[in-house]
């Protein structure tokens, strides 16, 4: 994926990507942290949906209906951070945290200079309002992302305003019975 | 950036004309607004739009494609037409269903499935 930049993080030490399958087998106590930081652009969101197929599929446990499911609870993330939140030419830092067998959590984070930037009280009450509708009258082309599949496909979804402007966006999905490989 | 390609295909279906509206690759935010504007076009260009959509080698669908399918079915109905949705992949399927798509539009596992329904006759009412 030109132009992105990716690390992976075995707290406390740091790890390259290409080491991650290594990590996972000796390590399955500690938390593994992937962050990309990619350019405002939704040129880039193919790949992002690559990538997460393949951290869903080999870092967390879920099985592939989920790891399909994660592909477009960040890809509706990530738009929304584009559409919203930063202005072109600033970047979008995206982090998995996984704990294999257990949880994955992403994070999404703005830089909050986008034209129609929101807040974390705005975006809350936006879903909220969204989940309070009954999703076959939505007749809007825009508006499902969040409310209907990252609200349906996530154990938690909460928005903070950061310190130096924008937010970010935290999901998290709980591994159950019947949701690994 | 992903790549869509979208054929249609002029098909009478017992008597019927509908159009096959076939996708390969992926629907996202860098295609999809233009590539909406082909199916406006048709629904726009047809008397009766009847529109099957092949779904088998569509790949990924984000919310705004979904917005867009329910745009073109709210716009066919006004002009007494059918969308039909055949073959999704089990991930294009999940995501139609966690949307609520599948309570509004037909889908079928099977293209001659799906076609039939444009033929069908109406239920009688003895009312």
């Amino acid at each position: 994926m030109d132009g992105l930049n990716t690390t992976i993080v075995k707290y406390p030490e740091e790890q390259s990507v290409l080491n991650k399958t290594n990590v996972i087998a000796n390590d399955t106590e500690n938390p593994v942290r992937i962050t990309i930081i990619l350019p405002t652009n939704a040129y880039f969101m193919a790949g992002i949906r690559d990538f997460t197929m393949t951290v869903v599929q080999n870092m967390t446990g879920f099985s592939e209906q989920w790891a399909f499911r994660f592909q477009s609870v960040v890809d509706e993330l990530t738009n929304n951070a584009i559409e919203f939140g930063s202005a072109p030419g600033k970047d979008i830092k995206i982090s998995f945290v996984s704990k294999k067998g257990k949880y994955i959590e992403v994070y999404v984070e703005d830089s909050g200079t986008g034209s129609m930037k929101k807040t974390a009280a705005e975006m809350q009450t936006f879903v909220e309002k969204q989940r309070q509708m009954d999703p076959t009258k939505i007749t809007s082309i825009r508006g499902r992302g969040l409310s209907q599949i990252v609200a349906n496909w996530t154990d938690s979804l909460e928005f903070r305003d950061n310190e130096q402007g924008g937010i970010t966006v935290h999901v998290v999905k709980y591994l159950e019975r019947g949701e690994q490989f | 950036m992903a790549q869509i390609n979208i054929t249609f295909q002029d098909i009478n279906e017992a008597g019927k004309a509908l159009k096959l509206v076939t996708f390969n690759g992926q629907l996202d935010e860098t295609n999809v607004d233009t590539e909406a504007q082909q199916i406006y076009k048709i629904i726009e260009e047809m008397h009766e739009p009847n529109l099957l959509f092949d779904f088998a080698g569509l790949e990924y669908m984000n919310s705004k494609s979904i917005g867009y399918v329910t745009d073109w079915y709210t716009k066919v109905m006004t002009k007494n037409g059918k969308i039909v949705i055949a073959r999704p992949r089990a991930n294009i399927l999940d995501i139609l269903k966690v949307v609520g798509i599948t309570q509004i539009v037909n889908i079928y596992d099977n293209l001659d499935e799906a076609k039939a329904v444009f033929s069908a006759k109406p239920a009688v009412s003895n009312k």
